[in-house]
């Protein structure tokens, strides 16, 4: 594992010119990106390897909304007029806006989540590297997303879908990805904050200890808010024994617990959506 | 025996092979026969295997591509790439659904056939248009085998320790261990299965069990249940060719294991897997606007 890096720059950049920085090796190790050159006052760098099971640290910051804060109600900017009517017309299983017998969110229909949802949900998350390429594996319905960083370009006119399209690059410690090609069928979170076709989303990720993930969300999107919504950045734990393990949203089972639970206790059914 | 030592693993001679009598042989004996040919190379093929990549610590070496029909030549253990069945479906030029192949199939037990009469596919001999009620209607998740015989594009990713397939259909991803592990005793029933891989020689050999009932193994009913063990058999036959074969054990609803013939799937170097999800509610939809107006039942429960 990653050790941590203190001592010489000249010894970290030796290490990192001859260190496959965890790529799966194939034919050849991928060219290891150039050392950050230190610009600030540390003489820390952080790992470029975030591979591993990660799991969100209980933080616990937002009353109601344990752990899922990755994107932050408290921080978002102004919703546009659209934006305010999908929020309006949304019907949370959570939060102050829930009503019990009335939620209607995806979850219960067992549609896809996609990012920043997805990234936002307590449960655990894998990241693996190769060269070229970043897989994020949730165990949230089983999701897996594809970040490409060969260096091409985010893509100009992409059909709207779940995970939209993800591009990364490294910003010295930093692991930026951006996505665009989202469809509107997701909410930016759990309480019905629009998510629309225009939204660009950047995430930033930096490796702050063997053991630490810091993973930032921020969201841009003119068609539901007037600004940028900057989440606090949320920290991530590494469990190194964990696998991901099976969990599919089916909906046949879905019926099964309308008819075994939700009813009986006076919660509305997984009905679906006109 | 002799016709199939001399025969080389390529697609054109391949075809005539589906409906000999030698061709029921799971592979692994038809390659005990091989290897009697190759007495004379084995020291170098020893040698190279010695220094080879197997069991995915590294792929130092790029796929030995070239290397076709020579059999004395090691085939690659790089199966990486995003691959497509060739169309050969038992009606030549049809789409290969057939990597399970219902003409091989063995006797069913009375418990097997009494679930294979209350399927009701969605294509083949026992379709009845407006009832038809495969799972996958439904959006529920689909696993080995029926989804490795769906004619999508998929992909293989190796990394130390482990073999990840992805799936353009319904966007699954599955691993497959190769670190060593052995099969779980006693894994709770899923959707796809607990899998381990490890390499005989050239084939890269995946073992799956831990299966629940909620799917067919093909798309015309036959069972699958948390007893059935499916094994796949990849070969990567030249750079652009990987080999999979299907092998089904069920005591419980086949009589005897069921070994499908193996399918080609060619290599797709400029592919990248579309994004490609099964939402109940647009099934649902679907039903409203397209099955009902068309005089088909919709899929519901």
């Amino acid at each position: 594992m990653r050790p941590q890096l203190t001592g010489s720059f000249g010894v970290f950049a030796v290490v990192l010119a001859f260190s496959p920085i965890a790529f799966a090796q194939t034919s050849q190790p991928s060219a290891p990106k150039k050392a950050p050159v230190a610009s600030s006052a540390q003489t820390k760098h952080l790992s470029h390897d975030l591979s591993g099971v990660w799991m969100q640290y209980d933080d616990g910051t937002a009353p109601g909304f344990a752990r899922m804060n990755g994107v932050d109600d408290r921080t978002r900017p102004p919703l546009t007029p659209w934006g305010q009517e999908r929020f309006d017309a949304a019907k949370p299983l959570m939060g102050p806006r829930a009503v019990g017998g009335s939620e209607d969110s995806a979850a219960l229909h067992c549609d896809p989540s996609g990012p920043p949802q997805l990234l936002i949900l307590p449960n655990p998350w894998e990241i693996v590297q190769m060269p070229g390429r970043m897989f994020m594996f949730f165990e949230e319905y089983h999701i897996w997303r594809t970040i490409w960083t060969d260096g091409r370009p985010l893509p100009k006119d992409t059909d709207p879908s779940w995970l939209g399209y993800s591009v990364g690059h490294w910003d010295g410690d930093t692991f930026v990805v951006e996505t665009v090609g989202f469809n509107d069928r997701v909410w930016a979170d759990l309480s019905g904050n629009p998510r629309s076709e225009q939204m660009h989303l950047t995430e930033r990720y930096r490796r702050l200890n063997h053991d630490t993930l810091e993973q930032q969300i921020i969201i841009d999107d003119p068609k539901s808010y007037t600004k940028t919504w900057v989440s606090p950045p949320k920290l991530h734990k590494l469990e190194p024994k964990w696998e991901i393990a099976e969990w599919f949203c089916a909906s046949s089972e879905n019926q099964v617990y309308d008819k075994e639970v939700r009813k009986p206790s006076g919660g509305a059914p997984a009905e679906p959506k006109q | 025996m002799e016709e199939a030592k001399n025969k080389t693993f390529d697609a054109c001679s391949r075809a005539d092979d589906f409906f000999s009598p030698h061709f029921y042989l799971p592979l692994f004996l038809r390659q005990k026969f091989f290897a009697l040919r190759l007495v004379g190379s084995l020291a170098i093929l020893g040698a190279t295997l010695a220094f080879a990549p197997v069991g995915f610590a590294q792929v130092d070496k790029p796929s030995e591509a070239t290397k076709t029909q020579d059999q004395t030549a090691p085939l690659s253990h790089d199966l990486s790439g995003v691959w497509m069945q060739y169309p050969e479906g038992d009606v030549p030029g049809t789409p290969g659904m057939n990597g399970v192949n219902e003409r091989f199939r063995p006797p069913l037990t009375p418990w097997g056939q009494a679930q294979l009469d209350a399927a009701k596919p969605l294509s083949g001999a026992k379709a009845v248009a407006g009832q038809e009620d495969n799972s996958v209607l439904h959006c529920e998740p689909s696993g080995p085998p029926q989804i490795l015989i769906l004619p999508n594009p998929w992909e293989i990713i190796q990394i130390p320790g482990r073999v990840l397939m992805f799936f353009e259909v319904q966007h699954i991803w599955r691993t497959i261990w190769a670190d060593g592990r052995p099969l779980p005793k006693d894994p709770d029933p899923s959707y796809l299965g607990y899998s381990v891989g490890h390499w005989e020689g050239d084939t890269f050999v995946v073992e799956t069990i831990g299966f629940n009932d909620k799917e067919w193994v093909d798309l015309y009913g036959n069972p699958r249940t948390s007893t059935t063990r499916v094994t796949e058999r990849y070969r990567r036959l030249n750079h652009d060719t990987l080999e999979q074969q299907i092998i089904i054990e069920d005591p419980k609803v086949y009589a005897k294991p069921w070994v499908s013939p193996p399918k080609l799937h060619k290599l797709e170097p400029g592919w990248e897997l579309a994004e490609w999800f099964c939402v109940p509610d647009e099934s649902k939809e679907y039903d409203q606007r397209v099955r009902k107006p068309s005089g088909v039942a919709p899929a519901s429960r």
